[in-house]
């Protein structure tokens, strides 16, 4: 009887509680759409900052700079030996890597400075670099370089031009496959295979540093340079901290913006639905006043009105959930770029959170505790 | 301005009693009292072999659910529950519902073909008559009515009298509020105040004549 009595109420009160219910419906929709972003967000986010670029560098320490062939360079590192290190590192959090190799080679008899790279990771490591031509997709073709803005219009070469390489003595080519937009110092160097390079420069095996792009939170990057740096104690392992605390920052405001309005909604949903608790309270009186002449008493009867209420709650939120999940996958797609997937643990958060705000918003009906049933029946 | 002051009246187990007098006088202050909405000053109401008077807010809800059927002048029916539903009521109240048993009462009172109406959906005779079995169902040792037919017309009036009439010949104990001597004779007594003071209990002359 009792659940035929709740449902009895709900469907005959179903026009009083319309405002109630368009507050809860909508309050869960926005929770449950904010909830699914700061779940999600941190991993869009860190996607996000990952195409900003590598935030892990691996280089040898500062020191002396190496002499090769009678020209400066920095230091440099053992390929083999820091490349085994990160091998030994979980790699899951590694989301690219490449190790780099600098020198300035003569192309067209015009000094340019020269990576040597896996061009393969290129895409992973600098995502935001605009390409006329196409990515080099294995690091095992050496034939292919990709040219920077700038020195393709000083160079006059175009996507599928052959450029000659010089350094010293030696030579070695490449064709373009792409011509890079980095708005960056990148807009003025030309990316070679590193093999290539190392061949072209005479240091075989030889790197000047790792660019690594860890994903995760500003901890797990930290946590991963320091594993990086108890790996390779004799190099120097940074983690490029403008990037890192950005993201951390970021997403710590992010998360405090959605727990505050998270906050907002819940009282504001509270308010709504005590609005329409104290009118239905001031109406249901002759029906309480009733039920206690045949013998109901108040726990029972508030029990009645609670259970309508938290089913109201638990209903609300629970379609809120849904068209907050569609909402949330809309903001992504409009957002980042791709649908934020519906984590089902905001299904019963918003639920419940919607019963507690019901059940709260229905503190008017603790005064019907106080109903005289005479007063009531005599029509006062 | 006093509801009742010094009365004292004894009822015996079966009876039909009529408590008469003009409005103010207090009648419905004593319905009440008997049965626990009010609780009096001072004093004793003995029901059944219990002091209302000294039952706590607890004891009075069960004493009402156990010993008491209530019938209203304005018939008191919850308004989003059918008729069966509004029986049933008083059935949770009491203990556990028993739907068969409140469609057996609903057709007792001629209302088996109105189970599943809402009160809007029937006349005021026939809320009146879903108020009467509501009153019953639970088997109360006392059944007040104050003014049971205050709002109906002649022909529900009948109806409504008739079934009293049956319930105090099975041996139900009544105490009816009403305004209208030719209602009172049918009890077996007519109690009569005024202003707060009884004044008159005397058996009717004419309850022979309709029982």
């Amino acid at each position: 009887m009792f659940w035929r009595l709740v449902f009895q109420l709900l469907r005959r009160s179903r026009g009083r509680f319309a405002v109630a219910i368009f507050a809860i419906v909508s309050g869960a929709t926005v929770i449950s759409a904010l909830l699914n972003l700061d779940l999600g967000v941190q991993n869009k986010l860190t996607q996000e900052f990952r195409t900003l670029g590598a935030n892990i560098v691996i280089s040898p320490a500062t020191g002396a700079p190496a002499q090769i062939g009678g020209a400066a360079v920095p230091s440099l590192m053992p390929e083999r030996e820091v490349l085994t290190a990160l091998q030994q590192l979980p790699s899951a959090q590694v989301s690219a890597a490449a190790p780099y190799l600098y020198i300035v080679a003569r192309a067209q008899n015009v000094p340019v400075v020269v990576a040597g790279t896996w061009l393969d990771q290129a895409q992973k490591l600098d995502a935001t670099w605009k390409l006329e031509g196409n990515w080099i997709a294995s690091r095992a073709d050496d034939s292919l370089c990709l040219v920077g803005r700038n020195v393709a219009r000083r160079l006059h070469l175009a996507v599928g031009n052959p450029l000659e390489l010089h350094y010293l003595d030696r030579s070695a080519q490449c064709s373009v496959a792409g011509i890079v937009d980095a708005g960056g110092t990148e807009d003025n160097q030309i990316f070679a295979d590193l093999r290539a390079v190392q061949s072209l420069a005479d240091l075989p095996g030889q790197i000047g540093v790792v660019q690594l792009s860890v994903t995760g939170t500003t901890q797990v990057i930290a946590d991963y340079a320091a594993r990086l740096t108890s790996a390779l104690p004799q190099y120097q392992v940074r983690p490029i901290r403008q990037v890192a605390e950005a993201e951390g920052a970021l997403l710590g405001r992010i998360r405090l913006l959605i727990v505050s309005m998270v906050l907002l909604i819940l009282i504001l949903t509270a308010l709504c639905v005590l609005g329409t608790m104290a009118a239905l309270a001031m109406e249901r009186r002759k029906q309480v006043g009733l039920m206690k002449s045949l013998g109901g008493s108040i726990s029972r009867i508030v029990g009645i009105f609670l259970a309508e209420v938290g089913v109201l709650g638990a209903a609300g939120g629970l379609l809120g959930a849904i068209l907050g999940t569609g909402l949330s996958y809309w903001i992504g797609l409009r957002v980042f770029g791709t649908a934020i997937a519906p984590r089902w643990e905001v299904f019963p958060v918003t639920i419940a959170l919607m019963i507690l705000v019901t059940l709260t918003g229905a503190i008017p009906l603790r005064l019907l505790g106080n109903v005289k049933p005479a007063d009531i029946l005599r029509g006062e | 301005m006093r509801a009742l002051d010094g009365v004292s009246f004894r009822v015996n187990a079966g009876e039909w009693i009529a408590i008469m007098g003009p409005s103010g006088s207090g009648k419905t202050t004593l319905i009440n009292i008997l049965g626990g909405l009010d609780t009096p000053t001072a004093g004793q109401a003995i029901v059944d072999g219990t002091d209302v008077a000294r039952l706590d807010e607890a004891g009075l809800t069960r004493f009402r659910a156990e010993k008491i059927g209530f019938i209203f002048q304005q018939f008191h029916l919850v308004p989003y529950l059918t008729a069966v539903e509004n029986v049933m009521l008083a059935q949770y109240f009491h203990s556990t519902t028993d739907e068969k048993e409140a469609q057996l009462a609903l057709e007792r009172v001629g209302l088996g073909d109105r189970l599943e109406h809402l009160p809007t959906q029937l006349s005021g005779g026939e809320q009146q008559r879903v108020a009467v079995a509501r009153a019953l169902i639970n088997h109360p040792k006392l059944i007040l009515a104050d003014e049971p037919t205050g709002n109906l017309d002649e022909a529900n009036e009948e109806i409504v009298l008739s079934l009293l009439r049956e319930l105090h010949s099975e041996g139900h104990t009544i105490l009816m509020v009403t305004h209208a001597p030719s209602i009172g004779r049918l009890a077996d007594r007519r109690i009569e105040f005024a202003h707060g003071h009884l004044v008159q209990a005397a058996a009717s002359s004419l309850k022979p004549e309709l029982a």
